[in-house]
Formats: structure tokens, sequence, C-alpha cells
């Protein structure tokens, strides 16, 4: 077919319907998918007792707030990866500030310790079901995610992906933390750290297949 | 540059919003910079035209995720960059080139030469895309019906039918090439 044919096909289809702006469809695919997080959680662990209480402490109330900052920063990051040559502007330096605090907690942690204390600290006793726990409690989200990014049109899908899971990971350590009681940062700066990895890999996986146009 | 920025998302602006005829200009005016994009990028000449074919669709597909607030060369340049590459990556799975179906009017069987797929491949094919597809090209592209009958049938628009065609077209081609995904 001659391409000037083509351009007249393409120019004769009426406007395009007013879809949902990506946005809006990206809010809604998290949601949907953190709803399901939430119910998978509540059912499989639910929130430690004391929760208040432990939130008072600073090393603790981290253990969900950085993730929560680590996922609204991941989604920003997602959003501009799913549209053709939006920079990642700031935000793309910015997301570094989230690991150096962790970083900074974990050195004050060791630092704290007492020498005989830091291998068991580090180590704790829910290594098992702490990693598995935040790549399982990831997925709906993820997918969520991933539904509403088919819309966009990234130049990197497998980045894409990796964003997608990266802030479905960062979520579901947030959630994760209300029940988890290690609250030591030489624990979760490492471990939650792994278990974000390991959903911001099946992200990218993931967004290598499904996120082509 | 700035200046065809401008002229291009003032067109661009105007076709989101139906204007038809601002559209067709915006495409015009860019195959120009497509071609050069994606000759760039690929080694056989011979398949610039339909890399940069593709780049319609996937600007036509896609079009909406350009902000108005944003410069359009580099949208677009970053689209015909993915497709070019996609395209050259889908061939290097395929493993050949693909069959060279230009029209499936000139290749029905009946016509021996050794480029034509038999009936039973098309058949095949076809059974590997979506319905809707495959009966717009069995009507359009083997029963000869025109596209305005087509769509008055299936509650599309003349142009919606011929879009569907191409692309359906596009796929098939893909799906031929020797050891493509159809296969």
């Amino acid at each position: 077919m001659k391409t000037e044919d083509l351009i007249h096909l393409l120019a004769a289809e009426p406007a395009p319907p007013p879809a949902a702006p990506l946005e809006r469809r990206m809010t809604a695919g998290l949601c949907a998918g953190l709803a399901a997080t939430l119910s998978l959680f509540l059912l499989a662990f639910g929130t430690r007792a004391g929760l208040g209480a432990a939130l008072a402490q600073p090393l603790v109330l981290a253990k969900t707030v950085l993730p929560l900052a680590l996922a609204a920063v991941a989604a920003l990051l997602a959003f501009r990866a799913a549209l053709p040559a939006r920079p990642a502007g700031r935000a793309g330096r910015a997301v570094w500030a989230i690991p150096a605090v962790a970083a900074a907690l974990f050195g004050l942690a060791l630092v704290a310790a007492a020498p005989g204390e830091r291998l068991t600290l580090f180590l704790g006793h829910s290594i098992p079901v702490c990693i598995p726990a935040i790549a399982i409690l990831s997925l709906p989200i993820a997918a969520g995610l991933l539904a509403a990014l088919r819309h966009g049109a990234p130049e990197r899908p497998a980045r894409a992906g990796a964003l997608a899971g990266l802030t479905a990971g960062a979520l579901a350590a947030a959630v994760y933390s209300t029940f988890c009681t290690e609250d030591s940062p030489l624990f979760y700066a490492v471990w939650y750290s792994t278990g974000i990895l390991a959903a911001a890999a099946l992200g990218a996986l993931a967004g290598a297949r499904i996120l082509r146009w | 540059m700035s200046d065809r920025n401008d002229r291009w998302g003032d067109l661009l602006r105007r076709a989101n919003r139906g204007d038809a005829a601002a559209y067709a200009r915006f495409l015009t005016e860019c195959v120009p910079v497509l071609r050069t994009v994606v000759r760039g990028r690929t080694v056989d000449a011979a398949e610039v035209e339909d890399i940069v074919q593709e780049v319609l669709l996937a600007v036509h597909a896609k079009r909406h995720t350009w902000r108005e607030s944003d410069p359009v060369t580099p949208w677009l340049y970053a689209i015909a960059r993915y497709k070019a590459v996609d395209f050259a990556r889908r061939r290097r799975r395929g493993g050949g080139a693909p069959v060279p179906i230009d029209d499936l009017a000139e290749v029905l069987p009946g016509e021996g030469s050794g480029e034509i797929m038999a009936a039973r491949d098309l058949a095949r094919l076809l059974a590997g895309i979506d319905r809707r597809a495959a009966e717009i090209v069995r009507a359009v592209g083997i029963e000869g019906q025109s596209a305005g009958e087509v769509g008055a049938r299936l509650g599309m628009s003349e142009g919606a039918v011929r879009v569907a065609y191409h692309r359906a077209l596009a796929r098939l081609k893909d799906m031929a090439a020797p050891g493509g995904r159809g296969g």
C-alpha cells in the first residue's frame, strides 16, 4: 500500500474517543491492586499487636515511611517511562535519596549495636517469610499498573515494567511492615530492599513481554 | 527546528480534536523526517517504507500519549526509533525476509508462483488473527467486496475497514515469515 493512501485512511478515521488519560488508568490500576493486596495481607498476616506504639519509634516508622516514599517516586517514574520522549526529570535522581537514607540508618544501627548483637539483628528470624511476602503482595499492584501502562507507549518496555514492579514492591513492603516485628534497620534495610528489588525484577520480565506496542 | 515543532504541535493538537485535514497535513509533513530517522537505523533499504508505515500506524494508535505541553519532534522521533528497532528485532526472530505479500488479492491460491501461500496456509494464518480482522480480510481481500459494503455489514466506517484491513495484512505478513510467530 502506498504511504499517501495510508495517510488518507488514517486521517479519515474519526478523532480519538476521549480516552481516560494514563494518570487516571494508573491510579485506578494501583488502587484496585492495592485493595487486593490489602485483602491478601489481612487474611495472611494482619497488623502486629501494638502497632501504634511501635510506630511512635522513629526507626520503626521509617520501616513504613521509606517504602511509601519510594513507591510515590517510582510511580511517577513509571508514568514518565510510559510516554515517548518523557524525561525522568529530577525524580530520576531524587529516587536515590531513599536507598541512601536506608543505608545511613543501617550504618547508624551497626554502630549503635553491640558487636555480639549485630549478626543476630541482621539475620532476624523471618527472612524466609519477609522476602516472599513482599514479592507476592506486590503482584496484584504490579498487575494493575502493568494493565494501565499497556495504554501508554514505553520506549523501553522492560524498564517501564521494572518501575511498575518497583512501585508495587515498595507499596507491598510498606503494607507488610505493619505486621513485621523486626525493628532493626540492620534487618529491614537489607531484606526489605531485597524483596522490593525482586518485585522490580519480576516487573521487568513482565514488562518486556506485555508492554510492547 | 522550533518553528517546525510549533507548526506540528498546532496540527496535532487540532487533529486530536477532530480536524481531519490538520491530521492529514501533519502525517504528510512527518513522512520525510520519519524516513530519515528510519533509514539511519535500517540495514535493508527496501524495508524503510514498510517501517515508516508502521510508524504512522503507531503514531495513529498512540497519539493520545502526546501531551500538548510537550514538543512534538522528540515524541515523534522516539516512536520512530522504537518501531525501527522493534522491526529489526522481529526480523531477527523470524529468521528471514518476510514473504513479500503486497496485497492479498495478488496472491490468491490459483495464481501459480513460488511465493504464494497455499489456501490451507492462508486459512491457518487467518485463524491466528482475531475474528473480525479475519472476516475483513476474507471479505475485502478474497471475496472482493468493497470496504463500504463490509463496513455497512459490520457497523464500521469505510475508513475503519480499510485501516483494519491494512493492519491485518501487516500482521499476516509478519506471521508468514519463515519461522515467524504464526507458523
